[in-house]
């Protein structure tokens, strides 16, 4: 193989737009502002990430397979809530807690996935319900207060996000559960057979069927997936800011859907990338952080972001393009 | 009408059976009570007094269709006849109304197209039911990927699934060299079907149905899909093909049925011994 049909290759990773986008985005942050790799803000930048990161690994896996989740966000602020209450009413302990707020997530995946695969009602419209049915649950059971979660001391705290440096950089176990997560996620996606059938499914769903894959059945297990890996996040994210809100996640679903299409994965199904995720989710989030660094006016971030969707899409409609014509 | 009553001689069965199968113009077998008590030892499939109904619209009355081990069966008839009803029953996609199917003289039930695939009766629709976004290999494993490792990692056996996808390329007689991780998006129609052909071939369909292979395909690769229904034939397989375009059925098929108006008009057409001319005064039922 030749040096050019090499790069052509690479070029038509559907990762490569992405890649590219983070390396711009890094050096042209990093010559305006020094302080952009700093180890400060690098901890900084690495102690959020992680959180809303999860939910797209989950989100990726569910877009492939053609359907997706508005409802990530409200199970983020949602499933804390829970723990914290079933604790601070003294009626379990938190590790008892932790496993209730799981099991509630699992039942608004199940639920999801029912209504989506048994009614057929569009994802869209279902977890739109489920997003201010589960909203309003937690706003409803706190009365809209935040929950205490600084009277607590359990060992399950410190390995969801106990701290750690490495040098003068400081990290948060849930980095590596991320990067755990990303790793398992992005095996099944491109290596198992369960991947397989997840692309299949989103590809051409009556196909897929026709060939005895399980569509039903994968889809659900996928709501299910992103519902849990959401509620785990979010629980982390209470953790480490001592303070469950039940309006924390708020407007999460978009930001996700907009990290993993940014990513390279389609939105129509059939196709997904865990690691064109993880490069989604760091060019939004250095791009939050960077602006501000840079001097830009905060209120304009969402310019940016809103340029960079639209950028990523012609791209990627453009590869497309160029690659079915047989180049 | 002589082609529509001419005793096939081709193929390796008996002349009793060509008897036996004889209809007249009206659909009505001759001699049902004969038909249905002679299980043929080369019979693969038989479906047997088909009714469906839409609503009131009855798509299909008494209709029997039956197709040997190593024969090509085309199956003619004009817009709304019921060929793709027929099938459809056939490949699971629909459920008759009243009616009995058999398969290597076994009484079965097809629920779903699924339970077809088990049974070895494999349907190649016009988009030729792939994933256009999932590679060849993958394509062609799909529902029964090779895994390998402790079955907890569920790991796909992807060198085996690109290695095997080659030679099966090859086989139905792709020239270009097409490496397996291709995606099914980047192919032309003629070669999608001839992955779908390669699919239906290598899990041992006994019957590949054909649902008009060759709507929008060009020239040299309606030629090769005609191609791969021969070589199918020729490797141990059996075909219905439903086509529009009776020159192409003409080149491939061993035996021609004609339906009209949801009814069997013609089962033992021997295109070597009829004319286009007199199968389309069949299909339409205008005389010549």
């Amino acid at each position: 193989m030749g040096i050019k049909s090499f790069l052509q290759k690479v070029i038509s990773k559907p990762e490569f737009g992405p890649l590219v986008l983070l390396v711009v985005e890094v050096v042209a942050f990093t010559v305006r502002s020094p302080a952009f790799l700093s180890a400060g803000n690098i901890s900084n930048l690495m102690a959020f990430t992680p959180e809303l990161g999860m939910i797209t690994l989950g989100m990726t896996l569910l877009m492939t397979a053609g359907e997706f989740d508005l409802s990530v966000g409200s199970v983020f602020g949602f499933a804390p809530i829970v723990m914290w209450t079933l604790y601070n009413t003294h009626i379990v302990p938190l590790e008892i807690g932790f496993v209730v707020a799981i099991l509630s997530a699992v039942i608004i995946g199940l639920a999801n996935g029912w209504f989506v695969t048994y009614l057929k009602i569009p994802s869209f419209l279902v977890t739109l319900g489920m997003l201010l049915v589960v909203r309003g649950i937690a706003l409803y059971v706190t009365d809209g207060f935040p929950q205490r979660t600084w009277t607590a001391d359990s060992p399950l705290m410190k390995i969801l996000v106990g701290e750690f440096a490495i040098g003068d950089l400081r990290f948060y176990a849930s980095l590596l559960w991320f990067i755990l997560f990303a790793i398992i996620l992005g095996y099944i996606l491109t290596e198992s057979k369960a991947g397989n059938w997840i692309q299949a499914a989103g590809g051409n769903p009556e196909a897929a069927r026709a060939r005895g894959v399980r569509v039903t059945r994968t889809k659900i297990a996928l709501f299910v997936l992103t519902a849990v890996i959401s509620a785990y996040a979010g629980i982390t994210s209470s953790i480490r800011v001592s303070a469950a809100n039940p309006n924390s996640g708020t407007q999460y679903e978009l930001e996700v859907i907009a990290m993993v299409v940014i990513g390279g994965t389609a939105l129509t199904g059939g196709r997904g990338t865990i690691i064109g995720t993880v490069l989604g989710v760091l060019i939004l989030r250095m791009m939050r952080n960077g602006i501000v660094l840079i001097g830009v006016p905060g209120l304009a971030y969402n310019i940016f972001i809103g340029g960079i969707i639209l950028a990523m899409m012609a791209l990627h409609s453009w590869l497309e393009r160029r690659h079915h014509s047989g180049t | 009408m002589e082609g529509a009553r001419g005793a096939r001689t081709n193929g390796t069965n008996g002349t009793d059976k060509a008897n036996a199968t004889i209809l007249n113009c009206e659909g009505r077998t001759a001699n049902r009570e004969l038909l249905t008590t002679i299980v043929m030892a080369d019979e693969l499939v038989r479906m047997d007094r088909i009714n469906k109904f839409f609503g009131r619209v009855q798509a299909l009355s008494d209709v029997t269709l039956s197709v040997n081990r190593n024969e090509i069966v085309g199956l003619l008839g004009d817009n709304g006849a019921g060929k793709s009803t027929l099938i459809k029953i056939l490949s699971g996609a629909l459920r008759a109304e009243s009616g009995d199917i058999y398969v290597r003289g076994n009484r079965v039930k097809i629920r779903n197209t699924t339970d077809a695939i088990a049974l070895g009766i494999e349907t190649i629709y016009q988009d030729s039911a792939l994933i256009a976004q999932l590679s060849i290999a993958r394509n062609l494993f799909l529902g029964r990927e090779p895994v390998k490792g402790p079955r907890f990692f569920d790991r796909l056996d992807q060198d085996k699934m690109n290695q095997v996808a080659r030679d099966l390329l090859k086989q139905v007689g792709i020239k270009k060299e097409i490496p397996p991780t291709t995606p099914i998006s980047a192919l032309s129609g003629g070669e999608r079907q001839a992955v779908a052909i390669a699919r239906a071939m290598h899990f041992e369909s006994e019957l590949i149905i054909l649902d008009e292979p060759t709507n929008n395909l060009g020239v040299e690769e309606t030629q090769g899909v005609l191609r791969f229904v021969r070589g199918a034939r020729d490797s141990g397989h059996s075909c219905i093909l439903i086509a529009h375009n009776i020159y192409h059925v003409f080149q491939v098929v061993d035996r021609i049925i004609v339906l009209r108006r949801g009814k069997t008009v013609a089962d033992d057409i021997d295109p070597k011994r009829t004319t286009i001319e007199a199968v389309e005064s069949i299909i339409t039922g205008m005389p010549l």
